[in-house]
């Protein structure tokens, strides 16, 4: 009896239950071996930074940025049956219960309204843009147009957010960052990441840093805010009486300071401080060599118009951002406020117009005739669309648009996109998106893409857990790629 | 053997541990170079398990023929060398996985497969070896891993010969290659039944008797014969199926298998919509057929999988190398991860040097991409240029180069583009670039190369895309307004001084609210000063530009300061500005920023301030209110001004009623100066009242409100 219960070995003692499982743990520690940093906690998804995950089609990013969110219908998604149905009211079948301002929520009626000004169709693409924007006109053959973007939020500050970090709340890091952080900086005497800012005629939205911020990631891949004054640059001439020599002494010396700090605390924001010292000092060759226009030839400032010439001009900005981004810098992003127009389109929005027309068209041929637009990515929009119906009381010949995130259009240009394409399609009403829907989430992922770099490989660990972009989400736009 | 039994199931056990450690580690694993070796064995170790397995099914059939002990004894034995040939043949797999470039489906049919079995060839051992009454665990188990068997070899041949290699010479290929001369069906429609449907709907397992993988039967339809209905996708079976809800029975695909998306749902009813032909080539459909432009994006989808990477034949520079070429002026870096090509960005003119560029011959088979944009570089540096024998893209725009020395690149055999742009080439010197049999595209604008020799150019070299200058626009464009310089509150003796980017402008001005116009008013050549304030205007002009319009600015020019300046009526509660101190502080404010302390914001009642200047009091000729004026934000001029005068605050009387200019529409924002004129006498004390508009016009977006006014200063001259 008792030799029959030692047979069966179902019935395990403690000796045989440890024994087996030192022997089940060893061959775990014999695995172990082939596993380099299984104990030293490092990413097991991440890939190397510093480098395209792939062959870009892209380089650098200049990301001209309309703030307030211009009007698709006015501009390039071209709804004449909004013209043939003034004043009546948008049907209830296409609103489907989207979610208003609470600038509109308590209108009784919803006037639809077509566009004031008037459409043609341009360029070999035959793509339909609006009177106000003559010199984009002429540029359609290299433009894609994605007329089916939709974003989740419908008031300004969580749309902009989220266009640029990815994430509705703030503290994330912003795209510029992102690539910065995936693709480091070309140029070592120019921050990777830089922005310029630039106000309209119309009725305008704040920007804010947190737009270009860092978040999580080292700050060295925060955006840098250029002046819009004369001097691009805050304080970056050495003040009377010290000269560069000078600089130099004083900076090795604080460096050695902080060193002995970083030895002490071991914080790397201490050595992100002392490398943005070295890149100021740098700067202070690098920039008056951008910032110097007057070894453009004149035909350039043709080209971009004379409000090139006028510091934190838009056209200004574009000629700028064309000189960054020919030195290498990663990520340009510009601002121009005003799209705002919730009243008073017929006023206003010609002047927002003719502030970025021409600028934006010399931008892209500028790129193009140095060779450069192929490795640059150009993208042009705001944050979301207008809606198709009139906010507040339609009068005879004026109207506005409240925000709708469901729908609108953005473009693009250079870089690995086709050119020459509209790309998705908004409803005869302009208020859905009948084919081919482009989420932020997905244009974040596809501008990644363009860039060599994986969206879901690029990530960064924070608070326990992984990063990226486009978070959980996005899918890369094959539609439009090259 | 068999008296070590506890020795080999111990063994045994171990290797399964550790297979499924690997497996769940895998994506980490770091093979030494003897283990690469031992992964590429596995193709030879394979067929031990299986001729061992083999063997016992043989053997079990036999059993009869053995002694029972005898048998116990071979049977154990076989099973053991089963099982270990099993376990090792896994881990070799295991190792040679990481080794090469397999398919990811097969690879992982093929890994879960082969450790399965391997799992359940120790199972085996166990039930033989652990089970006395009843052999029925045992021969399930042996079922199972003669199935497990089948299972990894099949799926180990897939990832070795490819799908359907059996069975190849009986399936006609339906894989060419998707071009737009394909079938729209082909492209867009069968790869999504591919996906979503074929599991089911084969030759094999033909659910419903509708076989979708081949032609003749997918358009036979099922067990209740065809399953469309040309041009009507709503009236389609197929359709109608997949629209039923998830719980439904019909239902397709069936709940728990991956469903089609919307997308694809819409695309099957296009198909259909569009007569559901199997045969229409993409190219034949019209461009704005629904069908054509998703086929072109499902063809676009089909190349996406990862963008095409340019194999190289050269080897990779050394890490360090690559990062000793590294300077703050001069960058080198792979093209991308992995990637044995390199760029060189040249940076800060100041700093370069021919040497800087010489050093990159440590390099010179990797560099595909060199980026000297504005750098000094001259003709003779493109000897060195020349010897980059892979180059592909050049980039030399406003550099220093003449052309003659072009001639050096014809050595890049890979040159698919040059840019030129800014230079000094011509016509003639960029011959031997354009001679280069690889170069695609070629960058000549700003270059003394004319548009005719350009379109010259470009007729004989039809290969190379010849580009110029992109923007070319001969109206003649107005010049951007001058501007004022000077910030704030301007002294006594300050010099005004206006300002144009554009050399050689000529800016024209008036200080009276005239109009300037370009012959007449005052140029501009020297600071000039002010003694009240007033409004500049300022044109710009410039032959081959019309001028510039009117630049307008109020120039608030320091006045003289009372002693004592006091606010008598209170401010809006939500614009106090600082109280009396605003009055006179000389600080200005900004228009589009209300809520600051440089304003008072009165709505309800009007602005009302003192101002003494004591026994000495000047000669007042003018009084200045500095006000906002933001008519969208209700910010308007006052609707009447009084000004109030005596020896002191008790005794003052009337001097002056004004009723101002209302503006007749929206106008651009600005801080405005309101002129009170006045007749020289000495007063000690003023009062000064500015009443807001009672009620906005008609034209404005609050008509019949009331409005604001913003008072930031106010002066006395």
């Amino acid at each position: 009896m008792e030799n029959e219960f030692f047979k069966n070995r179902l019935h395990v003692t403690r000796r045989h239950f440890l024994g087996k499982m030192g022997l089940g743990l060893g061959s775990v520690a014999l695995g172990s071996l082939l596993i380099p940093d299984l104990f030293t906690g490092s990413d097991d998804t991440a890939l190397p930074i510093g480098l395209p995950h792939f062959a870009p089609k892209a380089k650098r990013v200049i990301y001209l940025f309309q703030n307030g969110a211009p009007s698709q219908l006015e501009s390039f998604d071209y709804k004449p049956l909004l013209n043939k149905m003034k004043g009546e009211e948008l049907p209830a079948s296409i609103r489907m219960g989207q979610r208003l301002t609470g600038m509109t929520s308590g209108q009784k009626k919803f006037p639809l309204i077509g566009s004031h000004f008037k459409f043609q169709q341009y360029g070999k693409s035959g793509a339909w843009v609006s009177e106000m924007f003559p010199n984009i006109a002429k540029i359609t053959d290299e433009i894609c147009f994605i007329k089916s973007m939709h974003t989740e939020a419908i008031n300004h500050d969580p749309a902009l957010t989220f266009m640029q970090t990815g994430a509705q709340q703030g503290n994330r890091p912003s795209m510029g960052s992102w690539l910065s952080y995936g693709l480091g900086s070309e140029n070592k005497n120019l921050p990777a990441f830089c922005v310029l800012l630039s106000r309209g005629r119309g009725n305008g939205q704040g920007v804010y840093s947190k737009l270009w911020t860092n978040g999580f990631l080292d700050s060295i891949h925060q955006g840098v805010q250029f002046s819009s004054s004369e001097e691009r640059v805050l304080y970056l001439k050495d003040p009377e009486g010290r000269d560069r020599a000078d600089s130099r002494k004083m900076l090795d010396n604080l460096a050695q300071l902080n060193d002995l700090n970083y030895k002490e605390f071991g914080d790397p924001e201490i050595q992100t401080r002392v490398q943005q010292y070295e890149m100021a000092y740098r700067m202070q060759t690098a920039v008056p060599e951008l910032t110097d226009l007057t070894h453009e030839p004149d035909n350039i400032i043709k080209m971009y118009g004379a409000d090139c010439l006028a510091a934190g001009t838009y056209a200004a900005n574009c000629l700028l951002a064309r000189k960054l981004s020919e030195a290498g810098v990663r990520f340009v992003q510009l601002y121009h406020q005003g799209w705002d127009q919730h009243g008073n389109i017929v006023g206003e929005m010609p002047l927002q117009a003719q502030d970025v027309d021409r600028a934006t068209a010399a931008l892209i041929m500028d790129l193009k005739q140095r060779g450069l637009l192929d490795e640059t990515l150009v993208i042009w929009g705001g944050e979301f669309g207008r809606t198709n119906y009139c906010q507040g009381d339609l009068s005879k010949d004026n109207y506005g648009r409240d925000h709708h995130p469901r729908c609108y259009t953005i473009w693009m240009a250079g870089g690995g996109v086709k050119p020459g394409i509209s790309y998705g399609e908004s409803d005869e009403f302009g208020y859905n998106i009948i084919r081919d829907p482009v989420h932020v989430n997905d244009f974040h992922a596809t501008v990644l893409h363009l860039m060599g770099l994986n969206h879901e490989k690029l990530n960064f660990k924070h608070l326990g857990r992984r990063y990226r972009l486009t978070d959980v989400a996005g899918k890369v736009v094959p539609g439009i790629l090259a | 053997m068999l008296k070590s039994k506890g020795f080999f199931l111990n063994l045994i056990f171990f290797f399964q541990v550790l297979l499924l450690f690997l497996l769940f580690s895998e994506d980490r694993l770091a093979l030494p170079p003897w283990l690469q070796v031992a992964g590429r064995l596995h193709p030879a170790v394979l067929h031990l398990p299986i001729g061992f397995l083999i063997f016992g099914v043989l053997l079990m059939l036999m059993e009869k023929q053995f002694k029972k002990k005898a048998f116990g004894k071979i049977a154990l034995m076989v099973l053991i060398l089963t099982s270990i040939a099993a376990s090792i043949t896994a881990l070799f797999g295991l190792f040679l996985s990481k080794q090469g470039d397999y398919g990811l489906e097969a690879l992982t049919q093929h890994r879960n497969s082969g450790i399965a079995l391997s799992l359940l060839c120790y199972l085996l051992l166990l039930a033989y070896v652990y089970s006395y009454k009843s052999r029925f665990l045992y021969y399930v188990v042996g079922l199972l891993t003669i199935a497990a068997m089948f299972v990894a070899g099949h799926t180990g041949s897939v990832l070795t010969h490819g799908e359907n290699f059996v069975m190849a010479p009986l399936i006609k290929s339906s894989q060419a290659a998707l071009t737009a001369e394909s079938s729209a069906f082909q492209i867009a429609v069968y790869p999504v039944l591919e996906r979503k449907c074929v599991t089911c709907h084969n030759q094999a397992k033909a659910k419903g008797k509708f076989i979708m993988t081949s032609l003749a039967d997918f358009k036979k339809g099922g067990k209740n014969g065809k399953e469309w209905v040309e041009g009507k996708p709503l009236e389609s079976r197929m359709i109608q199926y997949i629209h039923r809800p998830l719980g439904d029975d019909d239902h397709m695909p069936p709940d728990g298998k991956p469903q089609l998306s919307a997308s694809e749902i819409r695309l099957l009813e296009i198909w259909i919509g569009s007569g559901a032909d199997v045969d229409k080539k993409m190219a034949d459909l019209q461009d704005k057929d629904s069908l054509k432009i998703m086929a072109t994006a499902a063809l676009a989808a089909s190349k996406l999988v990862k963008p095409k990477e340019k194999l190289y034949a050269f080897s990779p520079a050394s890490e360090e190398l690559v990062k000793k070429l590294n300077t703050p002026f001069r960058s080198v870096f792979p093209l991308y991860q992995n990637s044995p090509a390199l760029q060189a960005d040249f940076f800060i003119r100041e700093s370069f040097k021919a040497s800087s560029l010489d050093e990159l011959k440590e390099v010179k088979d990797q560099i595909v991409v060199l980026n000297l944009s504005r750098m000094p570089v001259t003709d003779s540096d493109l000897a060195v240029i020349g010897s980059f024998s892979n180059l592909e893209k050049l980039n030399v725009n406003f550099s220093k180069i003449s052309g003659t020395g072009l001639s050096s690149l014809g050595t890049l055999k890979n040159l698919s583009s040059a840019s030129l742009a800014g230079t000094a080439v011509t016509a003639e010197s960029i011959l031997p670039v354009l001679a280069i049999s690889s170069l695609q595209e070629l960058f000549v604008w700003n270059t003394k190369i004319t548009e005719e020799d350009r379109k010259k150019l470009a007729a004989e070299y039809p290969k190379v895309i010849i580009v110029g200058s992109q923007f070319i626009d001969n109206k003649i464009l107005r010049l951007g307004r001058p501007l004022l310089v000077n910030d704030g509150i301007v002294k006594i003796d300050e010099g005004i001084v206006l300002r144009h980017s554009m050399p050689g402008v000529v800016i024209r001005y008036t200080v009276d609210g005239t109009s300037p116009d370009s012959v007449a008013a005052s140029q501009y050549e020297k600071p000039f000063t002010l003694k009240v304030t007033s409004k500049i205007k300022a044109i710009a002009c410039k032959s081959g530009w019309y001028c510039s319009e009117v630049f307008e600015a109020t120039c608030f020019v320091e006045g003289l300061k009372p002693e004592h300046a006091e606010l008598l009526t209170k401010p809006d509660k939500q614009y106090p500005g600082e109280g009396d101190k605003s009055l006179a502080d000389g600080r200005k404010g900004f228009i589009d920023v209300h809520k600051e302390a440089a304003w008072l914001g009165f709505q309800n009642d009007p602005f009302s301030a003192g101002f003494s200047f004591g026994p000495n009091a000047p000669a007042i000729h003018t009084i200045v209110i500095s006000y906002g004026k933001n008519l969208g934000s209700y910010l308007f001029p006052p609707e009447t001004v009084e000004v109030w005068a005596g020896k002191s605050k008790g005794e003052i009387k009337l001097l002056k009623t004004m009723k101002v200019e209302q503006p007749f529409g929206y106008d651009p924002q600005q801080v405005e100066a309101l002129v009170v004129p006045l007749t020289g006498t000495r007063y000690a004390y003023y009062k000064v009242v500015a009443k807001p508009v009672g009620k906005l016009p008609q034209w404005h977006s609050g008509k019949g409100k009331k409005g604001w006014i913003f008072v930031d200063e106010v002066f006395f001259y």
